[in-house]
């Protein structure tokens, strides 16, 4: 084709837990007040897009699903090579879970058409359940290649490695195709100076970024607001508790001689009965 | 008999190589189904099958739906969805749960399974459980009420050191992923007895557009992190890609071992991922693990909490390990793991002359 792929990839916005910011002083993390970053799993799979996009031309469409504040992560989306944005916001969305999740971003897909490649990240860190990608596959009756390490394009054809437990599958397809991107994917080299460089020139002209990013919300796209949101979503949290605390049971061993708590320690298992003798070669 | 439908147990299957948590999911289910006085149904896909099924049975259910067909001699999604799904609406009624493992083969299937039926599906359960609830929601009046036999799929809520208990009651099959490592199988039992019911799928087209090139199957010297009886994990406090090197000869050392890692070690590149332990890798439950030089963050903990026996090294005694491990030594690691290999290689000298 002359005017290459068009691609979508994915992004969602996360809580930053490895920065204090909003880490309540049990452990729980406080939403609202938390750091925001990009989900890292999404900028394996914004990586694939962009190579897809290097080797075989066309366009990349980043979607994100969230409250306003997530725009931030289409416009780094931009700033690193996507083309366009769009944060799909609406209050009706708010407690959605991943099937209800998967039909919005369903819907969004298909309202921008024509689409050959769907990119996701493996999961989210929030979220955390790897769903949302195959769910959205089955909505649009699509093929999927899930926890993918590397993928070459040549013409329609994919051909792809999955990681399988104990393994890999090697796989081909054809385009359209929705593919999850594991995050032992290659190293990430999306923030490349080119495509950043290119971003910030395109940013001195305001006019150059207007309409790249833009907020639509479930009227726009013509979702059913009754198939998502806390309305639409077959499950619900019924409750949280914190872990369980062990503390205090280890037996500890410290001095200035490690063959002798080593000793020690190899002793204090016999004793308690957990020999290791049987499990030795 | 109740009026509400069984368990089904979708087997997690390999090239005939049954996943571990298919064993883990049907000893789950038997407690679930004791509790709502149904039968464990277990969907196998595959070909030439042999003795699995039995095997099945052996481990806990007590109906058996093969589909063998050469379609489905590699694993992709089209077939084994096309599959699972005429199994299920094959049975006289619908289930009340289904239940798949957490592996590359469930979070693929599961979620195309319970987006066709438009079901709720609980990811990466590590606990499962029968039991009531009540909504009050406003916002969805539809809902609200008093419900009873509801699946509890309860999973680690992440970076939030917390569990949470997802319910959704309101349409069957209530679906969840689980683990591996995290459930307890049953012992396998060769005296049960159950019924095998084949069941024939008509494919279309459509459902062969991913076609299989090759599958490759590491065949590790020793046994993989999910089977092995001992793991011995290195993290950061490894220094380097060598630092693996003294982990590898402490594991050298026992039957059935394997190499595991934090993930702050893979993403450092010392060692690949498929040796990482934790949320984002594998959740592993051996007789020991041995942590050298890992520091014990929720994330990381939560994979492997679950051993019988956590031995630590680690030079910090504030690393939060400590407050999990049943043993540890406060030291460097370098020097401490060629001595405990020593001291565990004399136990085992020991034992033989004590025989
Ligand atoms: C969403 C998310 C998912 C994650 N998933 C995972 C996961 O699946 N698995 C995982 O492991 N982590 C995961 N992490 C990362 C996790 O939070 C920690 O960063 C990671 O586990 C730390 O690895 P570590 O213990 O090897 O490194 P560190 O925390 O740096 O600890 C190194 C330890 O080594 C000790 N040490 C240093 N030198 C020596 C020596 N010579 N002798 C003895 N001790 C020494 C130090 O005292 C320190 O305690 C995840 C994080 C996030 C946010
Ligand atoms: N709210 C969202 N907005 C955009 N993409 C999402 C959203 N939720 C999930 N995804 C995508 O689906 C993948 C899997 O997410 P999850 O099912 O939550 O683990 C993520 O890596 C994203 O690519």
């Amino acid at each position: 084709m002359s005017d290459g792929l068009k691609i979508v990839v994915l992004i969602k916005q996360v809580p930053d837990t490895s920065s204090a910011a909003g880490v309540n002083p049990d452990g729980t993390v406080d939403r609202a007040r938390a750091k925001k970053m990009m989900n890292p799993f999404d900028k394996f799979a914004l990586q694939k897009a962009l190579e897809s996009r290097r080797d075989h031309g066309g366009e990349i469409v980043a979607i994100s699903m969230g409250p306003p504040p997530a725009i931030e992560v289409l416009n780094e989306a931009l700033e690193y090579g996507a083309d366009k944005g769009y944060l799909l916001s609406d209050r009706r969305l708010a407690a959605s879970d991943t099937l209800a999740t998967a039909y919005a971003l369903f819907k969004t897909i298909e309202w921008i058409g024509g689409v050959d490649l769907v990119f996701t990240g493996l999961q989210t860190t929030d979220g955390d359940t790897a769903q949302t990608g195959p769910q959205i596959a089955e909505r649009m009756g699509l093929a999927q290649v899930t926890y993918t390490e590397t993928m070459k394009i040549t013409g329609r054809t994919i051909r792809a490695s999955r990681i399988i437990d104990g393994g890999l599958q090697h796989v081909e397809l054809q385009m359209p195709a929705l593919i999850t991107v594991a995050n032992s994917a290659s190293k990430l080299e999306y923030k490349t100076f080119a495509n950043v460089y290119k971003f910030k020139e395109l940013a001195r002209d305001p006019k150059a970024l207007e309409g790249r990013v833009r907020a639509i919300d479930l009227d726009v796209i013509g979702a059913n607001a009754a198939r998502v949101g806390l309305v639409g979503s077959p499950t619900v949290v019924g409750k949280t508790w914190k872990l369980g605390e062990k503390g205090g049971t280890c037996k500890i061993f410290k001095g200035d001689a490690p063959a002798h708590e080593a000793q020690l320690l190899a002793g204090a298992l016999a004793a308690d009965g957990q020999g290791m003798e049987e499990l030795l070669k | 008999m109740n009026d509400f439908g069984d368990i089904a147990v979708i087997a997690d299957q390999i090239q005939n190589d049954i996943r571990p948590v298919t064993f883990e999911l049907l000893g789950a289910a038997r407690e679930l189904a004791g509790k709502l006085n149904v039968k464990v149904r277990a969907i196998v896909m595959g070909h030439q099958l042999g003795s699995i099924p039995t095997t099945l049975i052996h481990s806990g259910a007590d109906e058996v739906y093969v589909v063998d067909q050469p379609e489905l001699a590699e694993y992709t999604t089209l077939p084994y969805r096309r599959a699972a799904i005429s199994v299920i609406d094959s049975f006289d009624r619908v289930p009340h749960i289904v239940l798949c493992g957490a592996t590359t083969l469930g979070r693929d299937l599961a979620p195309r399974i319970a987006a066709h039926y438009e079901v709720g599906l609980t990811a990466d359960c590590t606990e499962l459980d029968i039991g009531e609830y009540e909504h009050k929601g406003k916002a969805d009046p539809a809902k609200v009420g008093m419900y009873h036999n509801c699946l509890y799929a309860i999973r680690p809520s992440f970076g939030e050191s917390l569990k949470a208990r997802i319910i959704g009651p309101w349409k069957n099959p209530q679906m969840a992923t689980a683990r591996t490592g995290a459930l307890i199988p049953c012992k396998p039992d060769t005296s049960r007895t159950g019924k095998i019911i084949p069941v024939k799928v008509d494919f279309k087209p459509d459902d062969f557009r991913v076609k299989v090139i090759e599958t490759v199957r590491k065949v590790s010297s020793g046994a993989d992190l999910l089977k092995a009886k001992i793991i011995v994990s290195g993290g950061f406090g490894l220094g380097g890609p060598e630092g693996f090197d003294t982990v590898r000869d402490l594991a050298s050392i026992f039957k059935e071992s394997a190499v595991g890692s934090s993930r702050k070690a893979v993403d450092a590149g010392w060692i690949p991922y498929d040796h990482q332990v934790g949320q984002t890798g594998k959740t592993v439950r051996p007789e020991v693990y041995i942590a050298l030089g890992i520091s014990g963050a929720i994330q990381h903990r939560v994979g492997m909490s679950n051993s019988r026996v956590i031995i630590a090294v680690n030079k910090d005694e504030e690393a939060p390990i400590f407050q999990f491990a049943h043993y540890g030594i406060i030291s460097d690691l370098f020097e401490v793991a060629p001595l405990l290999k020593k001291e565990f290689q004399k136990s085992l000298a020991a034992a033989g002359a004590a025989r």
